[in-house]
């Protein structure tokens, strides 16, 4: 009895403190690998050599609230497995759970959590951040620090991690960066680049962010197969372009935010248009919102499906130096209206918005309030019945599509057949039952009166 | 039904006089028989279906291959639907029931009975308000089930919420439609009156709030005011509101809503809708106990 409580008190205390990870760094040649077992290591830790830290059970790194937690200032360090939590939350000090100083470094398969800032790359060109989950501190938006920062860090792969709850997930002057394969929830930005070129995002989700993805002062930028979902903060956009050069934009699924995509300045020059193809749009507030200056994009075979407002330009403006077609190829339009009578696919008449309310809103924004009210329709109603009320079109696609095209990335959630089925069941249940006392409640009712 | 059994079982006993509580569901079982058995039941009922089928089938295959439904605009769609149908079938149900008792004579047999007069009004409006679920979770119900069928991915809890918003809606265009029957004397009036400000609460209210927005500038706070104002304009905010968990979808006025009032906007919405429902069915009772029944 008294041997078995010794060795669990042995085996507790070996838990509470095992040997410091600190020490073993210190004691370990450049190359060495250092396993780390199960526990928790209250300690700040420095990694000055080239080593691999690998965690063996999920060891926890607790900073204890205050600082910063890991610290990688020399090259080709690879960091993975641990779970580093709890770090201070100076906004000055950037207290950061992972700080990685120096090149080649690889941090993978950790769980960062409840901490301000999550991993930080300062000039760490050709790292990877594979696999992390990230999560930040429930503070107040202003207050929160960067889930992923890359600063100064050229050709750094970011693949398949999550990041949440943090401020933003921002690359600043990094180029040729691949982000792939992750997923942003519930950030404010999801991923930001400023003045990082040459960079890829394919198959990220980006969604229930303020906003989703903005690309600023950036140019040669491809996004790809990403799901951009319900962003929907103050400015809400699925994507936001500014002064952004020579991107391609294409099979991605913007869907339920405030304005799926945002353009302002961009393309910044014409040495490309600014591609968008084989997008999907579907039930944003705004499925695209051009500033009036914007010119040189080409828009093409792209779904736009049930926004409120397909297709705004703020401010009231044309998109004449815009198109809606390459190679005679146009844009799905859930609201056209024109017909297909050669069947080649293409709708025989242009699509032209020309929606009164729409007008009205791009006038006067408060009148969203009546969105969705039968008065909204009886408005687009007139306006097709009386040509004179009808507003100049701000756009026109010349070869609308008749379907839509299949999107590659999907916004499928979960299938909830089950419950849906299992809802009617019981409305109509309801229904019928309310029917059933009528008919039965006949006889009675007879012999009452 | 058991109230309505021991009804009957104690008038045939005549031991003592029926309760007010069994006396109204004596009324209100009658109305539900009357209303189930009427043609303007049964058309509204298949009119709301079909239309709501329609819109379901419609927009579960706009996003068909884009890969999008479960964000869909389904129930907005409805929603819309509801703010047509439903007002019309509540108005012009509670406008012709006091008033075609009236006109046929009814009402004064009806009188007669041992029963108070506003027995007859609660009655009335309860049998007619279980009449209108019925045809409410029906059209809905069946939206549902063919959506489901068409593997749509909308949230069941929002379909299930709007039936319920629905039948509120409706509780309080039918207190207003009993309204207008107590004070009319022909039923022809009656619907007339229905029908007239049906179209004042679909369209004109709105029309004519949009053209203030734009002519005198109204204020955010003063056009949010106004809109609750509007019933049709409550069942729609509260409808968004718990279906999206947000109107900011209605631009500045919803989100200074949301801002200013925050979760106690359900509260207000209700509150709202409540006065509707209370405020002209308690107005029908005090001119309906005073009026002559011919």
């Amino acid at each position: 009895m008294t041997t078995l409580a010794l060795i669990a008190c042995l085996a507790l205390g070996v838990a509470a403190e095992p040997g410091s990870i600190a020490d073993r760094i210190a004691g370990a040649a450049p190359g060495d690998v250092i396993e780390v077992g199960p526990g928790v290591y209250r300690e700040r830790i420095r990694i000055d050599k080239p080593l691999r830290l690998v965690g063996v059970g999920r060891p926890v790194i607790d900073g204890g609230g205050s600082g910063d937690i890991v610290e990688i200032t020399a090259p080709n360090v690879e960091f993975r497995g641990f779970e580093v939590r709890n770090t201070g939350i100076d906004l000055d000090k950037e207290n950061c759970a992972i700080r990685v100083l120096a090149p080649f470094a690889v941090i993978e398969d950790n769980v960062v959590s409840d901490v301000l800032f999550g991993i930080d790359l300062k000039g760490a060109p050709d790292s990877v951040v594979r696999g992390n989950r990230i999560g930040g501190k429930d503070l107040d938006v202003a207050r929160r620090g960067d889930g992923l920062r890359l600063w100064r860090s050229d050709r750094v792969r970011i693949e398949n991690n999550e990041i949440h709850d943090g401020r933003d997930a921002i690359l600043w002057y990094s180029n040729g960066v691949e982000v792939r394969g992750n997923v942003a929830h519930r950030c404010r930005y999801g991923f930001h680049l400023m003045y990082s070129d040459n960079v890829v995002l394919e198959d990220n989700e980006v969604a229930e962010n303020s906003v989703g993805v903005y690309f600023m002062y950036s140019h040669t930028l491809e996004l790809r197969r990403n799901r951009l979902v319900r962003n929907r903060g103050p400015s809400g956009y699925g994507l936001g372009l500014k002064e952004t050069d020579r991107f391609t934009i294409e099979d991605n699924v913007i869907v339920g935010n405030r304005v799926g995509v945002y353009v302002d300045g961009s393309p910044f020059t014409s040495k490309k248009p600014g591609e968008f193809t084989r997008n999907t749009f579907a039930y944003n507030d705004v499925g695209v919102t051009f500033l009036p200056a914007v010119r040189g994009n080409v828009l093409w075979e792209n779904n736009f499906v049930d926004n409120f407002e397909q297709v705004c330009v703020l401010g009231r403006g044309e998109l004449t130096g815009n198109e809606f077609a390459r190679d005679d190829r146009g844009n799905y339009w859930s609201d056209y209206v024109g017909y297909d009578e050669d069947r080649d696919g293409l709708g025989d008449w242009e699509h032209c918005s020309e929606r009164l309310f729409e007008s009205m809103l791009d006038r006067e924004p408060k009148l969203r309030v009546f969105l969705l009210s039968p008065a909204e329709s009886a408005i687009e109603f007139v306006a097709r019945a009386v040509p004179a009320v009808r507003p100049e079109p701000k756009f026109s696609d010349p070869a609308p599509l008749m379907q839509p095209i299949a999107a590659k990335a999907s916004a499928e959630r979960d299938a909830r057949r089950g419950p849906l089925a299992a809802a009617a069941t019981a409305l109509l249940a309801v229904g019928g039952l309310a029917f059933v006392v009528a008919r039965s409640g006949l006889g009675l009712a007879r012999e009452t009166t | 039904m058991t109230a309505a059994l021991t009804v009957t079982s104690d008038d045939r006993a005549g031991s003592r006089p029926p309760s007010a509580l069994s006396n109204v569901v004596a009324l209100g079982m009658r109305q539900l028989r009357d209303a189930v058995r009427s043609r303007w039941f049964a058309l509204y009922t298949l009119a709301f279906t079909a239309l709501g089928l329609a819109v379901s089938y419609v927009s579960a295959h706009a996003a068909g291959g884009a890969g999008v439904s479960g964000f869909g605009r389904t129930t907005a769609g409805l929603l819309n639907l509801v703010l047509l149908i439903v007002p019309l079938m509540a108005l012009t149900a509670g406008a012709g029931s006091i008033a075609s008792d009236r006109e046929r004579g009814m009402l004064p047999y009806l009188l007669a009975q041992p029963i108070a007069r506003w027995e007859l009004l609660l009655g009335t409006y309860l049998g007619l308000a279980l009449a209108l679920f019925a045809s409410v979770t029906l059209g809905l119900g069946a939206c549902a089930a063919v959506l489901a069928a068409m593997g749509e991915r909308t949230d069941p809890g929002s379909i299930v919420w709007l039936a319920v918003l629905s039948c509120i809606l409706a509780l309080g265009m039918l207190s207003v439609g009993m309204l207008v029957s107590v004070v009319t004397r022909r039923a022809s009036v009656a619907t007339g009156t229905a029908v007239f400000l049906w179209l004042a609460l679909v369209f004109g209210t709105d029309l004519g709030l949009m053209a203030g927005t734009i002519a005198f500038k109204l204020r955010i706070q003063t056009l949010f005011g106004l809109c609750l104002a509007n019933p049709l304009q409550v069942f729609k905010m509260w409808s968004l509101h718990v279906i999206d968990a947000s109107i900011d979808v209605l631009g500045p006025a919803g989100t200074y809503a949301l801002d200013t009032w925050g979760s106690a906007l359900s509260w207000i919405f209700a509150g709202a809708l409540a006065a509707w429902v209370v405020v002209p069915l308690g107005l029908a009772t005090a001119i309906f106990a005073r009026r002559s029944p011919v």
